[in-house]
């Protein structure tokens, strides 16, 4: 009985002192660092800034991991805002923080308004802050960018209106679909197409001015299919009508009687060009522009790279047609 | 020494420190969080003041803008200070997370006294056009702070969002380790109190037991208690105390046995006076008849049968007269050798009788009457039966501190039952009959005993056949009592 007793009471002990350590060893188990302070010592490397009007598209997902890259190579500080569904106003807010803020160096998807170019001008210009356009330019006379790193756009063009006067036989109607808003690229394109249809005069190209959303395009498409049945092409010159447009002149015909092409190579396009309802698109380097951006911004910093070229840093495009896909 | 006192205090001692510990470590412990939470807070508060006070200096701003007069000038300087002191708190802030955007809120904060500045300066200039602007800007960039407050407290909730959960993990575990480190503690506590309090009340208990049998009487039970304070010292002298209560009462005993024994002879020495007065009517008329009738032969010239009678009336007169008192040896042996005389004279040459005796032990002092009843008893037994009669030995020797009296027979013996029988007095009274001075062995035996308070007095050495010796051991000097 007093064995047992014994027994039971070591028992209760053993248990409770189980509990205790293993609570004890909990308490401490959890090793609470707060995150450290850096106080206020500066790190060394320069803070840029990447800005974009359309974040998380795939393009510009990839011009973001460019210019992560390099920032991690040349030891910069980069940070990525932007706003969604070209929402001017937020994305110019973003500049005017970004100039506030005082960073090293600004690369932002140019925004062909004088809004832009009044911040580029005086406010960035004002505090020293260098801007390097990327994909999308501005011309330098309004916006005093430093450079542009992206895609040659009248050289896209230019292949774009080559491919479509060999497809189309050198005869026929061509819709050129473009936005409201005048940008530089759009323009650029613009300007590299009818540069060369206007060697084959039995090409006539038609511009069509279609709105930013979805509707607009819709609207503009079916007038233009209303007005001009007998048209061979259509060439979306701005990148986000193409796909809008494509299902709307599916609606109405045949894909298969036209001639489609795009300046733009989202997956929702590249999926199009693989069924063949499309007929070319231009390929471009988002990846390398933002690589390429940030390098040339932290070699200009550091004034390795002097002076730079105002015209620009032009990546790679291809032409990619629906016949070599498959 | 540790005491009952000391005890008690280092149970005390050791409840104390095992509660100050405890309450030290979760102390120590809430301390430590609410340190954290105070950093925490600090942080908040901070980047909060950065945002109020640049909402304050663009109100202010704008009050001077409206009025420009001197003491709303220096509201304005008064809140633009406001604003660096929490610019260069805020700066302290910066951990790698939200490094870059920490930076852009500084040089925000810079842009925004900027303008301020510079709509200030403008205004002065009477510029008020280009004042506004800047004020415009101001409010702006005022507005940028504070959304870029609230992207620094998102960052910083991210940031520290392992943090935080781990400290609200760690108090609940910290709630839980102090329960259970309470109920550990009440319970080993629990039970050192109960072995304490039993090393104190297990001795007290066993002491009462101990004191109850005392009390019924029972002295010869061992007190022991195995303790190391006061209690078994307690017990100790408890112990101490019963023993020599046992000594007193074994000793009481053994006097009252002694008195009862002494008792016992005296009636028994009585009853052989009064016998022997009773068989002598007059023993003083027979002992001077005695004395005439030896006169009387001498004159008519039997000499023999005159010393016959001589020895016979000494004989006598010596019965009558030492009895109750010592006498030396020597008269003991004198009276011996008359008897031996009368004897020999009756049985002639049957009795033989041999004595060495060492002269000089015949000092020591004897009760009266008794080796001559010893003879008489050998003669009786050995020398009497038998025909061709026998030898009686009688020596005494020095031995030491005592006196060797030896008388030897050569008679039947006797077995060793009646030996015993005899040492023990389960003889009965009348073995005084047919003596000549009516004193039985059993008599010799008791006086001698009681004379000298010792049991070993006599020895009786004999064997069936084989003859019987009778050792008498006296000490030379008589033990008192």
């Amino acid at each position: 009985m007093r064995k047992l007793v014994i027994v039971l009471l070591s028992a209760i002990c053993m248990i409770l002192l189980g509990f205790t350590l293993s609570s004890f060893i909990h308490v401490f188990h959890y090793n609470l660092s707060a995150p450290s302070n850096m106080g206020s010592a500066n790190k060394s490397g320069y803070r840029l800034i990447l800005i974009t009007q359309e974040m998380d598209t795939p393009f510009w997902d990839k011009v973001e991991n460019g210019a992560a890259k390099a920032a991690a190579k040349y030891g910069a500080e980069l940070e990525v805002w932007g706003s969604y569904g070209t929402n001017q106003e937020d994305f110019l807010k973003n500049m005017e923080i970004a100039i506030a803020s005082k960073v090293d160096g600004i690369l932002v998807q140019g925004l062909n308004t004088d809004e832009f170019n009044q911040l580029a001008t005086v406010k960035a210009a004002g505090n020293g802050i260098p801007i390097f356009t990327i994909a999308n330019d501005v011309p330098i006379e309004d916006s005093l960018r430093r450079t542009y790193i992206g895609s040659d756009h009248y050289k896209a063009g230019q292949m774009i209106g080559t491919q479509l006067a060999e497809d189309l036989g050198h005869k026929g109607k061509v819709v050129l679909m473009v936005s409201d808003r005048q940008e530089d690229f759009q323009s650029k394109r613009l300007d590299g197409i009818l540069n060369i249809l206007k060697f084959y005069p039995d090409i006539e190209p038609i511009t069509v001015i279609a709105g930013d959303t979805r509707e607009k395009v819709v609207t503009a498409t079916n007038e233009i299919m209303n007005k001009e049945p007998k048209v061979a092409a259509f060439v979306s010159v701005t990148a986000n009508n193409a796909s809008a447009m494509v299902q709307e002149i599916g609606k109405r015909a045949q894909l298969s009687r036209f001639h489609i092409y795009s300046f733009d190579d989202s997956p929702e396009i590249k999926t199009l060009l693989k069924e063949k309802k499309m007929s070319g698109i231009i390929e471009q380097s988002p990846e390398m522009m933002g690589e390429l951006g940030v390098q040339l911004m932290v070699q200009w910093l550091q004034g390795e790279t002097f002076p730079l070229k105002y015209e620009g840093y032009y990546t790679d495009i291809r032409l990619l047609k629906a016949d070599e896909l498959s | 020494m540790n005491t009952v006192q000391k005890k008690i205090l280092s149970l005390t001692a050791i409840v104390l420190f095992i509660m100050v510990a405890i309450w030290f470590i979760l102390t120590y412990y809430n301390q430590k969080m609410q340190d954290q939470y105070n950093d925490i807070l600090q942080r908040y508060l901070q980047m909060n003041e950065v945002s109020a006070s640049s909402q304050q200096l663009v109100t202010s701003l704008n009050n001077y803008i409206q009025t420009p007069t001197p003491s709303k000038l220096s509201n304005v300087e008064g809140d633009r200070q406001r604003l660096l002191n929490a610019q260069l708190q805020i700066a302290d802030l910066r951990n790698n997370s939200n490094h870059f955007t920490l930076t852009n809120y500084l040089n925000l904060i810079d842009s925004l006294v900027d303008s301020t500045n510079r709509s200030i300066r403008l205004l002065n200039e009477k510029n008020n056009e280009e004042a506004l602007n800047d004020f415009t800007e101001a409010t702006r960039l005022s507005k940028y702070i504070s959304e870029m407050t609230l992207t620094l407290l998102g960052t910083e909730l991210q940031t520290y969002d392992q943090f935080y959960r781990g400290m609200i993990m760690q108090s609940v575990e910290l709630k839980k380790l102090g329960v259970w480190m309470l109920a550990l503690f009440t319970f080993l506590l629990l039970l050192f109190t109960y072995w304490f309090s039993l090393s104190i009340t297990r001795p007290i208990q066993r002491l009462t037991q101990a004191a109850r049998e005392l009390s019924r009487g029972r002295f010869d039970t061992h007190i022991e208690i195995y303790a190391n304070d006061e209690i078994s010292f307690l017990a100790k002298t408890f112990d101490r105390m019963r023993i020599n209560i046992n000594n007193l009462i074994s000793e009481m005993q053994h006097k009252a046995q002694l008195e009862s024994e002494l008792q016992k002879n005296k009636l028994l020495l009585q009853e052989s006076q009064l016998r022997s007065l009773q068989s002598q009517i007059n023993p003083h008329f027979l002992f001077n008849t005695l004395d005439t009738l030896s006169k009387k032969a001498y004159l008519e010239g039997s000499v023999e049968t005159s010393d016959l009678l001589t020895s016979v009336a000494r004989l006598l007169r010596y019965n009558l007269k030492r009895l109750d008192r010592p006498v030396t040896l020597y008269e003991e042996v004198h009276v011996l050798r008359e008897y031996i005389f009368i004897q020999q004279t009756r049985f002639t040459e049957r009795l033989r009788f041999e004595e060495e005796v060492d002269e000089a032990c015949l000092y020591v002092q004897i009760p009266g009457l008794t080796i001559q009843p010893i003879i008489e008893n050998a003669v009786i037994h050995a020398i009497e039966p038998l025909e061709e009669g026998g030898m009686i030995t009688f020596r005494v020797r020095d031995e030491g501190p005592d006196v060797i009296i030896e008388i030897e027979d050569e008679g039947s013996g006797m077995s060793e039952e009646k030996i015993s029988q005899i040492m023990e007095e389960r003889f009965s009274s009348q073995e005084g009959d047919g003596h000549s001075t009516g004193i039985g062995f059993g008599n010799v035996i008791n006086r001698l005993r009681l004379y000298y308070g010792r049991e070993d007095v006599m020895a009786i050495q004999s064997e069936v056949g084989k003859g019987t010796k009778v050792i008498l051991k006296l000490p030379k000097e008589r033990e008192a009592g």
